[in-house]
């Protein structure tokens, strides 16, 4: 179940793969919905660490366009509530990520996604 | 502010682990406490200093090794003492004298008092002369009686005759029972629907998600998640949980759904288990630091199971690393039977020590806490071995025992000190003569080659 929230924060870490590896491109995914808490302390706390587009875009891609392309200034519960859902109750179980700069394929199975590297990919 | 005294009655257990409990519990809540100017942890009981009664409501209701809160009256090293004492605080409890229904309990400590002995020592309280009724079922009002032995005391033949031996004697009002710790119960790792030989204990894992500081809001993150003994009980106490491990079938298990979420799920806490990774924490796929309230982990330090990371042993050949070109994790080649699994080397503990401090300075948030636990041999330890590991921005919280003997593992808790970004760490093993720079011999950490060191019995390495 990799929600959407942590596709968020991973990027491509082969070697050399520096720039582009962000966000991830998914591919051939199955969608599931996932209980999440609703927790309006955490959503505010974590607002500064999301990258907004690359948030918008991927849900986008999954045919949510329930989020502003530009992040609001004001918090108010109706947008708390879509952003809770977009970040945490959308999860891909099975499928891949792909780097859009290195083509690496990180695949996803059973909703944990596998993100070691090969030999020829460390420093 | 005023402070009010209470007594803090110990459940029997992880002594060492005790004070720094209170103090993390107390930083939670954000109300200080009061320690004895030289507090001794091994005793049973403690009287501290707190500015508030629902203050030590918290404590008894998040502490595991918290047995009960007495309002403190007094104490004394005999009955004379005691009872002078209980009489010159009279204004602490002369509010229950006029109509509060009563029981009196006494306890000893390493000491069991005989019926007739306490109805004496009951009795030897009428001075209070407390006008309530006694009402043994549904009292108003406990006023406990604890007298605390020495080991070596008690085991002296009579001492029910002789009740001047004890150490110490301590009377209160019981305020509240600790209700932690029945949740050591619940999260009873053989009740558990999914565990391995390496899930760390109930108690345990609920002490460290307290050293955590977990509450609802915060996202806490296991670099070497197993299956994932704290997530349990630091969702339980409200915070979101991340984990990684470079080997997945710890996390998974066998069947579909993986384990730890079967586990959360019987729990109650799937909600709170953000997702699982796969991957080596020395080749982690994270955009950015400062994401962490708090990173919790027991590294494998070898002796179930060792410490891996992405490599070999002998670094491969240019040649051999070009005819790698073409591999992909988890995927088949023609020709393939299984798909590739990337080759692991062995991952040394001091070198894993502190790699998991510069790890968790980029990846907290300032004033986050690392808590992991550290094993050593108990000869070699010194306090240095901590600071040996430490970086520029980390500073140690508490660092707690729990002794097995010749070797025991310490659980470390270190706190971000630095609103500086740091960039992610290499974690490029230090070359080995390092520790010689002044021609003398450093003192060599207790958890180096801690694996070695424990299959050799502890003994000292031959000459």
């Amino acid at each position: 179940m990799v929600r959407l929230i942590t596709h968020n924060l991973l990027a491509c870490h082969a070697k050399g793969c520096t720039s582009n590896n962000f966000p991830l491109q998914l591919k051939d995914v199955q969608l599931e919905q996932r209980e999440a808490e609703f927790n309006p302390d955490f959503l505010r706390r974590f607002m500064p660490k999301l990258d907004w587009g690359a948030l918008v875009d991927t849900a986008r891609q999954l045919g949510d366009d329930s989020l502003p392309l530009e992040q609001p200034e004001m918090f108010d519960d109706d947008f708390l509530r879509k952003l809770h859902h977009v970040l945490l109750e959308v999860s891909v179980e099975e499928g891949a990520m792909v780097c859009p700069n290195c083509s690496h394929i990180y695949p996803i199975s059973n909703g944990i996604p596998n993100m070691l590297l090969a030999e020829n990919e460390i420093g | 502010m005023p402070q009010t005294r209470y007594l803090i009655i110990f459940a029997q257990a992880h002594y060492d682990f005790r004070i720094p409990e209170l103090l993390s519990v107390a930083e939670l809540h954000g109300f200080s406490i009061g320690l004895p100017d030289q507090p001794e942890p091994t005793r049973p009981y403690m009287v501290v200093q707190l500015e508030h009664q629902d203050h030590a409501i918290l404590l008894a209701s998040r502490c595991i090794l918290i047995k009960s809160v007495c309002e403190f009256y007094a104490q004394g090293s005999s009955y004379d003492e005691l009872h002078a004492a209980v009489r010159s605080n009279k204004q602490e409890w002369i509010q229950h004298q006029a109509d509060a229904s009563f029981k009196f309990t006494v306890t000893g400590f390493k000491c069991s008092l005989p019926a007739q002995k306490q109805r004496e020592i009951i009795e030897s309280f009428s001075y209070m002369a407390l006008a309530g009724k006694i009402d043994l079922k549904t009292p108003d009002i406990i006023l406990s009686v604890f007298e605390e032995y020495d080991s070596r005391v008690a085991n002296v033949e009579g001492k029910h005759e002789q009740p001047n031996r004890f150490k110490q004697v301590y009377f209160g009002r019981l305020l509240v029972e600790g209700t932690a710790r029945s949740l050591a119960a619940k999260f009873d790792v053989k009740k558990r629907v999914y565990y391995g030989n390496t899930s760390m204990e109930a108690e345990i894992s609920l002490l460290m998600a307290n050293q955590t500081l977990a509450s609802s809001g915060k996202l806490v993150y296991d670099p070497f998640m197993g299956t994932g003994s704290m997530a349990y009980t630091v969702a339980h106490f409200g915070a979101q949980m991340f984990g990684s491990d470079i080997d997945g079938r710890q996390m998974r298990g066998k069947e579909k759904q993986a384990g730890v979420f079967r586990a959360a799920a019987q729990y109650g806490v799937a909600a709170r288990v953000v997702d699982l990774c796969t991957f080596d924490v020395t080749h982690n796929p994270w955009r950015c630091g400062d994401l962490f309230d708090a990173i919790v982990t027991d590294p494998p330090y070898g002796v179930r199971a060792g410490a891996k990371r992405l490599g070999r042993k002998k670094p491969p050949t240019e040649k051999h690393i070009a005819s790698l070109s073409s591999q992909r994790v988890g995927a088949l080649r023609p020709g393939d039977s299984a798909p590739y699994i990337p080759p692991t080397k062995p991952y040394e503990l001091s070198n894993l020590a502190s790699d998991l401090v510069l790890l968790a300075r980029y990846l907290l948030r300032p004033g986050g806490r690392l808590v992991f636990f550290l094993p050593t041999v108990n000869e070699d330890y010194q306090a240095v071995d901590i600071r040996t590991m430490l970086c520029e921005g980390m500073e140690v919280v508490a660092n707690s025992l729990q002794d097995f003997g010749s070797w025991g593992r310490r659980l470390i808790t270190l706190r971000k000190t630095t609103n500086q970004s740091y960039d992610p760490p290499t974690f490029e093993a230090p070359s080995e003569d390092v520790d010689e720079l002044d021609g003398e011999t450093a003192h060599v950490p207790a958890h180096k080659d801690f694996r070695e060191k424990y299959f050799q019995g502890f003994k000292p390495a031959a000459e």
